[in-house]
């Protein structure tokens, strides 16, 4: 008698906690859809930016409950009792299972770099709606989709790369297309994310200071891991962290001594060469000695910033002085020309779907997952998390006046050069600027000036500023933490610039080795000089060409650079899509068609738009044809004619750059569209390319191999 | 409250273990960690030196994209 009651006192608990779930699950939602609501209907006196934060995180929490689980289940069917790679070719080296919360971390470290930071700054010329809505809406259905799925594809093949999976899977066409588009999408986000670092350092002897620093620190670092603890990277890097945060506070007595000052003063073009000859350097030095310090580094700074961003947002919770839209939405705004379709999309890039992601997600990611379940949470939630970054710099970017953002971020071809015109323009534009505000702020952040710094770092520096400001030190430190922020960013993006010079350096060698064998042997120094060279010199040229554009160079190369990014990911989404229709999973292959499709819609127009466009401000063509008109007409000096000519050139090539990118991916889709023809009419026999089924030997409870000291 | 403190001692340790591992400074010992679970890695050569086994891991990792934009 008495085991049916316990039975139905158990049934009765578990149909309690069941609905205890369900009511939680439903309150949460409920939760993000009021934030969501509140953000998009608020109107009148500035939002608090809590409820950014309660909107973002419930929306992620839903979508990684309820999608991500769809997606696990039923569309990928993820079968833990498969062993993954890590299992497989377990060697030590590349093949190491992982525990997930370390891989977590290792693949956010990897995938967050300065496009969620930079891309939402910029987009904020349309106000905090628009941006926001695509961080979280175009995270959670895209990017977070299209680094999942890509995981599972390159855990099912043994770790291939997207160029790999790509020839496999779609075609040999395919897979060219895939590698030419990181060769180019590299190429690009190299030279403008240089022209970041520049806009901010430009004119800064202490920001200038505390970078130049940074390298004989990380070169420190380097001889010490190397000679005197081999491989003991904890300690290094936190030695090396305390002499960054001291060369940071440093800066200020450089920029204070006249002399010191005046060495570290340097114009955009001196910066440019500097950049460009670091770039070589590190790409041609051995590893040890500058690239992978610096690397340590940037990821202890990254990670500790971003944290500490998170709580002074937390604690601080700043009001949005920007409205949620501005009146830019119509196409003319002063830090890039264009409307929110497509441009809103192609700027903020990276906090929402980032082709760059599935390098990774198909690089060392997949060779270090235990189980095939654990790529849910690492591919879905670390992009999730890339996204609240995304948002986070919206939020820093909007709580400053707007005049004040727009007064960093415009060119002087548009606002003017001094703070009386700076102030003029802006005013006349709604949004009120007084001039004495501008030179007042950039001395409380200890700068000579913060006007006409366009690429998003200042404007970020300054709203992180105030933010970390009033959490530690109020006004006092208002200074100091600007420059930590902008050592921040540079950091981040040199470590970028490095990491993708020498990789690039790699992929010209491989290209070359085909044509001439000696050129192809990675240690041949001839060769690593000159296909340093040719990598340095190819992001080189766009980045001299945006510091010397008089449109501020963000304007021309940033579009270029989402452009390219979105293509990537739209070669990812149709492997993505092709590999589902292998499997068999035509019913849900939505997940990644609509995405593609998508992507696709809004690269296709912004291409056309930049090359076509007939507004000089948007067109490359109509940028180049007016000029060449003005020469013609004689309007322009006589010493600046030479000067017209190369950005006549400039823009033309950026034009035949936009239309190369865009007619790869109309190659491509047609290229897949051949093949899903083929797939779906049973026209061509299917052969899907995953590794044979191995059962797993690991227990259940199995966390990784590695065996470090407690 | 030796509970309480067992429990911060064990969550320390287990943070400290994870930091160790996603910075690298724990590479080595996994590599050696590998060899002795797997017979077949350990037939052939002898294992790699700390000082060897940080210079090629370093190669080999920047040598493909590992970081991102």
């Amino acid at each position: 008698m008495s085991v049916p009651a316990i039975s139905k006192a158990s049934h009765r608990e578990r149909a309690l906690r069941r609905a205890a779930k369900a009511f939680a699950w439903v309150a949460v939602a409920l939760a993000g859809a009021g934030a969501l609501a509140a953000i998009a209907w608020h109107r009148g006196e500035p939002l608090n930016s809590s409820w950014f934060v309660v909107a973002a995180i419930c929306c992620y929490l839903v979508a990684y409950r309820l999608y991500s689980a769809f997606l696990s289940a039923k569309v990928l069917a993820v079968d833990d009792t498969r062993a993954t790679p890590a299992e497989r070719r377990e060697d030590g080296r590349d093949f190491v299972p992982t525990n997930k919360w370390v891989l977590f971390g290792h693949h956010f470290a990897a995938i967050a770099g300065p496009g969620p930071l930079v891309g939402p700054t910029l987009a904020a010329q349309f106000g905090y709606l628009p941006g926001t809505l695509w961080l979280i809406v175009g995270a959670a259905l895209g990017g977070c989709v299209q680094d999942f799925v890509i995981l599972f594809c390159s855990i099912r093949r043994d770790g291939k790369s997207l160029g790999e999976m790509a020839r496999e899977e779609v075609s040999r066409r395919g897979g060219f297309i895939a590698q030419l588009a990181v060769l180019a999408i590299l190429v690009i986000l190299l030279g403008v994310v240089a022209l970041v670092i520049v806009n901010a350092l430009k004119s800064s002897p202490w920001a200038t200071f505390t970078l130049a620093m940074t390298i004989p620190i990380a070169i420190l670092l380097g001889l010490y891991l190397r000679f005197l603890r081999p491989g003991r990277v904890l300690e290094a890097s936190l030695l090396g962290v305390g002499l960054v945060l001291f060369v940071v506070v440093a800066g200020q007595w450089v920029a204070a001594s006249a002399s010191w000052a005046r060495v570290f003063t340097l114009s955009g073009v001196t910066l440019a060469f500097a950049l460009i000859a670091y770039g070589f350097a590190a790409s041609a030095l051995p590893v040890w000695l500058l690239l992978a310090p610096r690397d340590y580094l940037s990821a202890f700074i990254k990670a500790g910033a971003i944290f500490s961003l998170a709580a002074g947002i937390l604690i601080v919770r700043p009001h949005m002085l920007m409205p949620p839209l501005t009146r830019f939405i119509d196409g003319n705004g002063p830090v890039f020309a264009g409307k929110i379709f497509p441009f809103c999309f192609i700027t903020i890039a990276c906090g929402a779907v980032s082709g760059f992601h599935a390098l990774i997600s198909s690089g060392t990611t997949p060779k270090m997952i235990l189980r095939e379940s654990h790529a849910r949470f690492i591919g879905y939630g670390a992009m999730l998390m890339e996204s609240f970054v995304g948002v986070m710099a919206m939020v820093a970017a909007c709580a400053m006046t707007p005049g004040v953002y727009f007064a960093i971020n415009s060119p002087p071809a548009i606002v003017g050069a001094t703070p009386e015109a700076v102030s003029r323009t802006i005013s006349s534009w709604g949004y009120a600027l007084a001039p004495q505000t501008l030179p007042a702020l950039a001395q409380a952040v200890g700068e000579q000036t913060l006007l006409n710094r366009a690429g998003g770092a200042p404007s970020l520096a300054v709203g992180m500023a105030q933010i970390f400001s009033n959490t530690i030190g109020g006004d006092r430190l208002l200074s100091i933490w600007y420059h930590f922020a902008i050592m921040f960013e540079a950091l981040f993006i040199l470590t970028v610039l490095d990491a993708g010079t020498r990789v690039g350096r790699f992929m010209i060698q491989e290209l070359g080795g085909r044509v001439w064998k000696p050129f192809g042997r990675t240690g041949w120094m001839p060769g690593i000089l000159l296909s340093s060279a040719i990598i340095v010199g190819a992001w080189g040229y766009f980045l001299y060409q945006g510091v010397v554009d008089p449109l501020g160079g963000i304007n021309s190369l940033w579009p270029l650079f989402g452009i390219s990014n979105q293509l990537l990911a739209a070669v990812a989404l149709v492997l993505a899509t092709t590999v589902l229709l292998k499997m068999g999973r035509t019913r849900w292959v939505w997940v990644t068609l609509a995405p593609m499709a998508w992507l696709v819609t809004v690269t296709m127009t912004a291409s056309y738009q930049k090359i076509f466009d007939p507004s000089p401000r948007i067109g490359f063509l109509a940028f180049s044809n007016s000029l060449a008109a003005q020469i013609g007409a004689g309007t322009i000096p006589a010493a600046r004619i030479a000067d017209t000519r190369r950005l006549i050139l400039n823009n033309r090539l950026d034009a035949a750059v936009t239309a190369i990118l865009a007619a790869m991916i109309l190659v491509l889709v047609v290229e897949a569209l051949l093949q899903w023809y083929g797939i779906l009419a049973r026209r061509r026999s299917v052969t899907l390319h995953e590794a044979p089924y191995l059962a797993t030997q690991w227990p259940e409870g199995f966390a990784g191999t590695a065996q470090g000291d407690d | 409250m030796p509970r309480v403190s067992r429990s911060l001692a064990s969550l320390w340790r287990r943070f400290w273990r994870g930091l160790r591992q996603w910075c690298g400074d724990a590479d080595y010992e996994s590599y050696l960690g590998a060899r002795w679970r797997r017979p077949d890695l350990r037939r052939g050569a002898a294992p790699l030196s700390r000082e060897e086994f940080y210079l090629e891991q370093l190669n080999r990792r920047y040598s493909r994209l590992s970081r991102c934009c």
